[in-house]
């Protein structure tokens, strides 16, 4: 089971795995590759802040007696930017654990065939959710919706960052299908 | 068609999904989407996207990554060593005392760090070729460590008793205060083992060294002076301040928990650069990249596994399943039995993280109906996992010991876990027979 490794947060900054590298869909995950390392970036800060921001809550609300009122939600809308816009550059590592106990017992090329249709359906179901988060977002700008509480901030930020995230992964999964088909 | 029908073909898709090899994520949310599409009403599909924000939304899950954080920051730097070290020069002169040493260690190092691969590692790293050359059999120092770095999953601050509070709807708090009874029960448990261990290899090698063979390594006595054992304290002290800190925090109602996972990650990284140095880009960069691999690849099996679960709800699977459960009329105990089987049985193939959130909505109704208490209940469950941790198939800490010390066979590793295994599964019939040893701190501090 590949868990074995990704469980590990010491192991999970392993370079990208079975990414094409050569012709034109090198060029694209060249250009992917880039893009997953920006949003690997914000992600890491996105961390870092809301770390910042709970710490601040606590110092601001027990020994100055500011009120808290925005800290959680603007935590919760960083950490789930931070859990979508890293979702691309985890795949290219493969770190989305699967069970490949079937890797073990499987003829080499059943289990290529295998792995081939285990990409195109999570290729399948990332489009899907991508394009769904796609629509929540039009529809959260379009009407100007908010979250419930006094802060209220927009909720086309989160939901901006899961689209953006999901189709990053999708084109991430996408690539490795197709490199993944050219191989051997 | 019927709710058995339709829950039998959810179990099959979801099983055929999972061992085709696409992420647990991914699988789990794909089956959930294609049973919307099938069985619930056509725009149950259109909100997918929304069920997941709504279901990750949630400050009780997202202190996730900032605990991860902690640890990833606390794991990276030399703590675990340095936590080692002082704990062997203070404990050497008790009987078996340097087994007793790495078991305190990996306790301490998991409450702090809250992982229990980053524990084994740390810990391992000196604990295990330590232990060899004071003449411990590979095996048993290799199983002490494995057993060891497994409270990290029951001392808090757990992502698996976080987790089972979320999916439970139990207080966090009181969960977090369960674990602590069952972890130092644990240790005194492996401590104990440990000491006879030593005994027994101490009393064969002064056998073999009376009868004039050699004089094992484990027959060496080695001493430190009281200057010694003070000098080793300075570099822990800020590690145990911030392990009782973070504690009077969330429990002297200064901070909650997210708020303690935010501080927690913020002064594990400010006692690393301060301590060790470690705040240039090359010691930061692998830190988050750990947390952001591991962080983003859980939630996301979390958001899902909730997708999953409320489909199976919407559905009345899971009802149907807890009242068939309940319509067994298994007696109490035989009912824990089986669902603790059911659970390690999963871990064979799924994260605890998964177990937890899909099987939550099925076996707890049929539990509480039993007269279980569910926070005792999370905690027995906790425990069960981290015999997983330890035992083939998936024994996640027997590849980490496996990769931090590759000259002891897996074999060997597996072997040296077997009685801890054991002892595990004794810590479960006594937490059964005396579920005060879970229950008495929680019960004292909320005032039950």
């Amino acid at each position: 089971m590949s868990s074995h490794v990704a469980f590990d947060a010491t192991a999970a900054a392993t370079p990208p795995l079975d990414v094409p590298r050569h012709g034109a869909l090198g060029v694209v995950q060249a250009a992917l590759t880039l893009i997953n390392n920006v949003m690997a970036v914000a992600s890491a800060v996105a961390i870092g802040v809301a770390g910042g921001v709970l710490t601040w809550e606590v110092i601001g609300r027990y020994f100055l007696g500011i009120p808290s009122d925005w800290q959680d939600e603007f935590s919760t809308f960083l950490l789930i930017g931070a859990t979508f816009g890293a979702a691309s550059w985890t795949q290219a590592r493969r770190g989305h654990v699967a069970i490949d106990a079937l890797a073990h017992v499987l003829p080499p090329a059943l289990d290529r065939a295998r792995r081939l249709l285990a990409d195109l359906c999570t290729l399948a179901f990332t489009g899907y959710f991508a394009w769904k988060c796609a629509e929540l977002l039009n529809e959260a700008w379009q009407e100007g919706q908010t979250t419930p509480s006094a802060w209220g901030p927009p909720l086309w930020i989160p939901y901006g960052c899961m689209t953006i995230g999901m189709a990053l992964l999708s084109l991430q999964v996408l690539l490795q299908l197709l490199g993944g088909s050219r191989r051997p | 068609m019927s709710t058995l029908q339709i829950g039998l073909m959810y179990g099959g898709a979801t099983v055929l999904a999972l061992f085709s090899g696409i992420p647990i994520a991914f699988a789990l949310g794909g089956v959930a989407t294609m049973f919307m599409m099938i069985f619930m009403p056509a725009a149950s599909v259109d909100t997918i996207a929304q069920n997941v924000y709504e279901e990750l939304a949630s400050i009780t899950l997202l202190t996730i990554p900032l605990f991860i954080l902690k640890g990833a920051a606390i794991g990276k730097s030399r703590a675990g060593k340095d936590l080692y070290d002082a704990l062997h020069t203070w404990l050497n002169r008790v009987p078996g005392g340097l087994g007793v040493a790495v078991v305190i260690a990996c306790g301490l190092f998991a409450a702090m760090a809250g992982s229990s691969p980053a524990t084994c590692s740390a810990i391992g790293s000196s604990g295990i070729p330590e232990m060899r050359r004071r003449g411990y059999s590979p095996g048993f120092a290799a199983g002490l460590v494995a057993a060891g770095g497994t409270l990290g999953i029951l001392l808090p601050p757990s992502i698996v008793l976080i987790l089972y509070a979320v999916a439970s709807e139990q207080s966090l708090g009181r969960l977090f205060l369960a674990g602590l009874g069952p972890g130092l029960l644990l240790v005194i448990l492996f401590a104990g083992y440990a000491m006879l261990h030593w005994r027994t290899e101490h009393r064969r090698a002064t056998a073999t060294a009376d009868a004039g063979g050699a004089r094992g390594d484990i027959l060496l006595v080695e001493s430190f002076t009281f200057r010694q054992k003070l000098a080793a304290l300075p570099r822990v002290a800020p590690f145990l301040i911030l392990l009782t800190g973070v504690m009077v925090a969330l429990y002297g109602g200064i901070a909650t928990p997210s708020e303690t996972a935010g501080l927690g990650a913020v002064m594990a990284l400010l006692l690393i650069a301060a301590v060790y140095g470690a705040w240039r880009l090359a010691d930061v960069k692998p830190i988050f990249a750990g947390t952001l691999g591991e962080s983003g690849m859980l939630l996301m099996i979390i958001g899902m596994s909730l997708l999953y679960s409320y489909v199976m709800s919407y559905l009345h699977i899971s009802q149907g399943a807890a009242g068939w459960i309940v319509s067994l009329h298994l007696s109490k105990w035989l009912l824990l039995i089986a669902i603790l089987i059911l659970v390690i049985m999963l871990g064979f193939f799924l994260p605890p993280v998964s177990i937890i959130l899909m099987t939550a909505p099925i076996i707890l109704p049929p539990l509480r109906a039993a007269g279980f208490d569910l926070i005792w209940f999370g905690v027995v469950m906790a425990v069960v996992m981290e015999m997983g941790l330890i035992h083939p198939p998936v024994g996640l800490n027997i590849f980490v010991i496996n990769r931090i010390a590759p000259d002891i066979g897996l074999g060997q590793v597996i072997r040296g876990t077997l009685p801890f295994v054991m002892l595990m599964a004794l810590g479960v019939v006594i937490l059964s027979l005396a579920p005060g040893i879970a229950m008495w701190l929680p019960d004292i501090v909320y005032n039950k």
